[in-house]
């Protein structure tokens, strides 16, 4: 376990604004007015060592040892805990790879069951589909966590609670936040490995939109885009703060992400117990420079860990494993080796 | 044996929490669903559930911060009857239409053009304009100038070959696809008017629907296809009835509400007369 780690329940539950936000009219952030570290260190204790593990994974068949294997290398303590999986199920498009697979989910379950955990719910909050029986039945999802006997919770429609912000790189100040997550113990972020119109990439800490309430921030959940899409990208995973990552890179998808782009089989699974720390290594086996997305490279600073010398790799290297990810022209500036960018990369549907 | 539409009513009866309903059955009671609920079963404890919960400033919805989630304002003012809360209902609807944003080369779209967002002070997408214009073309007919531009929103955004996506018709040049759902509210909104436009967005429709079953998507395209007298409406009520068999639409009070009002009587409240 981490030391710097502090009980997911209680940083939730906490009651102080972090001390460094600002109160700004209207939705957008003046960059120029957030202070040099919009966050609340009472709360983000300094990053410390992380621990990533790349696996090797050819198909989504028998992924249950896999993902044993892999939980248990990154540390992870589930015993007697209750664990919400978050997997990313965005839209249902049977000619690519949009979503986390279902299998991966249901393996997890099992996983998680072997290691302990008291409880396991699977959770999602489409920022795209509003329908979304027709998400999950149509993907699968629902099928797959039958045969498992595991739960399903509409993120979207669940009880909420309302929730202080201890980070201020937005000027959101606070979020609702769906109940499963608030209580769970363990939150696992389980993002699809993709490329983002908008953020470059979309990781465990994007993949944390899922769990604000659509019927609140909207389908998309366009008032975090207009808040500053990087920087709501760091708030909201700061607030959710998932313990635990799994990357689904078994089939990623590149280009025009995260709907209409192109699957790309890279056979690989992430685990981490630090969501930096796991983008920066998945954002690396894309052929990303993870410091060049924004998101990564704020969220580096108190958040999580951000130097690979910090981040103990686990099973395949990173170097040798490396698939590039076809990135839209607009993002080439964020490839590994590239010459790096003058211009700003915030950008969104409008 | 009972009719879809009363077994319908029946799992949205029970859904109830108190006098109003929330997201989910049992739930703490929210705006929309509790707007939806009172359409389909005319019910008046909800209908006071909603007076008592209404903004100062005539908007419903859940509020965090500077976050506002006012798009429920539109199903709240369908679903009052006429007086001083709908009324205020729908002056909110008519000050807080989305801001003007430029377009680009990324987003391209009618800059003149205003609409409805999800929440203030965002861009105007598809279903929350639909909805707000449904509202005051049914409460407030003489809001010319909002009504023209939502309807204007809806014939900017219209997807290449017809339907509707979210928001946008094209994205960093690539074009949107339509889906079933956001299709059908935006021909709700769109009723009588935009008569290409519409017939295209039909033609979508009718043979989409199949493809994307859910009991959102079916419930808004049955409310459409029975509003305009589409033939094979027939079918996707047994559609809809098969899927509310098998998965309750998952729990969620919405779809039940909307399946409910597409089913029945109070289908002929969201008519638009010309």
């Amino acid at each position: 376990m981490s030391p710097r780690r502090i009980p997911r329940r209680e940083v939730l539950r906490g009651a102080a604004i972090a001390s460094a936000g600002v109160a700004l009219g209207g939705v957008g952030v003046n960059l120029l007015l957030r202070p040099d570290r919009p966050w609340d260190a009472s709360v983000f204790a300094a990053p410390g060592r992380a621990r990533v593990a790349v696996v090797h994974a050819s198909s989504y068949e028998g992924l249950e040892a896999i993902v044993l294997d892999g939980l248990r290398a990154v540390g992870a303590d589930l015993s007697g805990r209750s664990v919400l999986l978050k997997p990313n199920l965005v839209e249902y498009d049977a000619s690519t790879a949009i979503n986390t697979d279902p299998r991966l989910v249901a393996a997890t379950v099992l996983a998680a069951r072997r290691l302990g955990a008291r409880s396991v719910v699977v959770g999602e909050g489409p920022g795209h589909r509003r329908d979304l029986e027709y998400v999950v039945t149509a993907s699968g999802l629902l099928d797959v966590l039958t045969a498992v006997d595991a739960p399903f919770v509409d993120l979207n429609t669940a009880a909420i609670v309302r929730q202080p912000l201890h980070s201020s790189f937005t000027s959101l100040g606070e979020l609702w936040l769906p109940a499963p997550v608030v209580e769970a113990d363990v939150v696992v972020s389980m993002p699809k490995m993709k490329t983002h119109h908008w953020a470059g990439a979309t990781l465990s800490m994007k993949n944390c939109f899922g769990c604000v309430p659509g019927r609140i921030y909207g389908w998309p959940k366009n008032v975090l885009h207009w808040a500053g899409l990087n920087e709501a990208i760091v708030d909201v995973a700061a607030g959710v703060r998932p313990e635990l990552q799994i990357v689904d890179g078994i089939v990623g998808m590149e280009g025009n992400g995260p709907i209409q782009g192109t699957p790309v089989r890279a056979g690989l699974l992430v685990f981490g117990n630090d969501p930096v720390a796991t983008d920066v290594t998945a954002a690396s086996l894309m052929g990303l420079d993870p410091m060049r997305l924004p998101s990564i490279a704020e969220a580096a600073r108190f958040l999580g860990q951000g130097d690979p010398s910090e981040i103990t790799q686990l099973g395949e290297p990173v170097a040798s494993n490396v698939h590039r990810f076809e990135v839209l022209p607009r993002f080439a500036s964020l490839e590994a080796g590239s010459a790096p960018s003058s211009g700003s990369l915030e950008g969104g549907p409008a | 044996m009972t009719t879809l539409h009363a077994r319908l009513s029946d799992a949205l009866a029970r859904a109830r929490a108190g006098e109003a309903f929330g997201p989910r059955p049992g739930s703490p009671a929210e705006a929309e669903p509790t707007a939806l609920a009172a359409i389909a079963l005319e019910d008046e404890a909800a209908i006071a559930w909603l007076e008592g919960h209404q903004h100062p400033d005539g908007g419903f919805g859940l509020r965090s911060g500077i976050v506002r989630s006012d798009a429920s304002t539109s199903v709240a003012a369908i679903a009052l009857p006429s007086g001083h809360a709908r009324e205020r209902a729908l002056d909110h609807l008519v000050a807080n239409r989305a801001p003007k944003v430029p377009s680009n080369p990324d987003t391209p779209h009618d800059p003149n053009t205003r609409g409805w967002g999800w929440t203030p002070d965002t861009f105007g997408w598809v279903e929350p304009t639909a909805r707000a214009l449904l509202a005051l073309r049914l409460g407030r007919p003489s809001a010319t100038p909002q009504i023209d531009d939502g309807l204007a929103v809806l014939a900017d955004r219209e997807c290449v070959g017809g339907g509707w996506n979210y928001g946008n018709r094209e994205v960093l040049g690539f074009d949107l696809p339509p889906y079933v759902q956001t299709t059908a509210i935006a021909l709700l909104g769109a009723q009588g008017s935009l008569p290409d436009q519409s017939e295209r967005g039909l033609t979508y429709l009718g043979s989409a629907w199949p493809n994307e079953p859910g009991g959102l998507s079916l419930a808004l395209t049955l409310a459409v296809f029975r509003l305009l007298q589409v033939g094979t409406a027939d079918a996707v009520e047994a559609r809809l009835g098969r899927d509310f068999e098998t998965h309750a639409f998952l729990g969620d009070v919405v779809s039940t509400a909307w399946a409910a009002i597409a089913t029945g009587p109070a289908l002929e409240r969201l008519r638009v007369v010309a």
